[in-house]
């Protein structure tokens, strides 16, 4: 994490990364679905990035949401939930870093999203081929998380550009982010 | 007129501040041990598996000493369980179960101490630990938005009721169709977001006025549990 963020930007995602938590823990969706929590942790760390505008900001999100999930056992992962929110944010700003400025904002946000996904899914892959998975059964899961978390990341994605235009027409982002198209 | 001797209230003070420094020092340790027996889960070989499980269900026996509740893990242990041998079956047939169940295991040995960390330890020592390695701008971060954590509660409860008696389609039988998760989003999200965006920028000023990050050395408040 940078220690040049602007208090306030660094406030902002502070307070992100707790509504996260937050929200991950009061809903608590039974779905049955693998992936459904991409859709948050999406949604909130391309807010972060609209809302502060800068690299990094991302990955300061997402290890503060694991900071805070890891001291309020929510996700019962203890220090891996780290991982869990640490690394798509890692892999959605090194996209961005790569990315920026190339696309319109929607498609920035959808591509980021699918980077972020597969970053998650590759973090279980990884973990079962630790425990001892046959490649084949690591392989599929690994798969059917990308799909199913990519479903719900890029759903999230694709509602971020028009929550910033609203932030926006309430004053609420400064001059640096004027273009949401 | 007896006059309480002063030595009497220095000594308290340094028990008190012994008291705090051991305890933050035990969730230090706490913290590692559950680095390490969470890593060891996945690194063990098969054949010494038995000596962490023994460990984790000491640390299971201490969580549940202090009345803490496992069902959340032991029910997200019996989901991954179920779809790892349905899948190892499918696959590998009957041939490869044990081994998918030693999968399922080490899984779950990895969350174990997780949950023991987080039952076990008080959320300001492992947030004191945790500052030891960052900067203080993130560490005041954390401590601000673990404080505003109830406000924010409030706020997203009394929001989300306003919403549904509306006719809001954000109830949670509503939420189980990811089509109205946009709909959550714009009536309950949207208006908190505002919130904290402003409450950013007056607690930044605030702060600022109070010479935050003036100081070369960051001073701490000290937690009003500690004196009990």
């Amino acid at each position: 994490m940078k220690p040049h963020f602007e208090l306030q930007d660094a406030l902002f995602i502070g307070f992100c990364a707790t509504l996260l938590v937050v929200l991950k823990s009061m809903l608590r969706l039974k779905l049955g679905l693998s992936g459904h929590s991409m859709f948050l942790m999406t949604f909130f760390y391309l807010l972060c990035y609209g809302a502060v505008g800068r690299v990094g900001c991302i990955t300061a999100c997402g290890l503060l949401a694991g900071i805070v999930a890891m001291m309020l056992s929510v996700g019962k992962g203890g220090p891996l939930i780290l991982l869990k929110f640490g690394l798509p944010a890692i892999a959605m700003d090194l996209a961005l870093l790569m990315i920026a400025g190339v696309f319109k904002l929607r498609w920035q946000c959808v591509i980021v999203a699918l980077v972020g996904c597969l970053a998650w899914a590759s973090k279980g892959w990884v973990e079962n081929m630790l425990a001892g998975m046959t490649q084949q059964i690591a392989l599929t899961k690994f798969a059917l998380n990308f799909v199913q978390g990519g479903v719900f990341a890029v759903g999230a994605a694709l509602i971020v550009p028009t929550v910033l235009r609203r932030l926006q027409s309430h004053d609420l982002l400064r001059d640096h982010h004027k273009n949401y198209k | 007129m007896r006059v309480k001797p002063r030595r009497g209230f220095v000594a308290g003070k340094w028990h008190r501040l012994g008291g705090v420094v051991s305890e933050t020092h035990a969730c230090a340790l706490a913290l590692l041990l559950s680095i390490l027996l969470s890593s060891a889960a996945f690194l063990l070989p098969s054949s010494v598996l038995w000596v962490l499980v023994t460990i984790n269900a000491g640390l299971i026996a201490h969580g549940l000493l202090l009345k803490k509740k496992i069902a959340v893990l032991l029910r997200l242990a019996a989901v991954q369980f179920v779809t790892t041998m349905g899948l190892y079956s499918l696959f590998h047939g009957e041939s490869q179960l044990l081994e998918g169940a030693i999968v399922v295991l080490r899984v779950l040995l990895a969350m174990l101490p997780g949950w023991w960390l987080s039952s076990t330890q008080r959320p300001e020592r492992l947030g004191e630990v945790l500052s030891w390695g960052l900067p203080h701008q993130w560490a005041f971060v954390i401590a601000a938005s673990l404080s505003l954590l109830p406000f924010m509660s409030r706020e997203l409860q009394e929001i989300y009721q306003i919403q549904c008696m509306r006719g809001a389609r954000i109830t949670p039988k509503a939420l189980r169709n990811p089509k109205n998760w946009p709909e959550f989003i714009y009536c309950v999200l949207f208006p908190l977001l505002i919130q904290l965006l402003k409450l950013s920028k007056q607690m930044a000023i605030s702060a600022k006025l109070r010479h935050f990050g003036d100081a070369a050395k960051a001073t701490h408040w000290p937690s009003t549990r500690d004196h009990k």
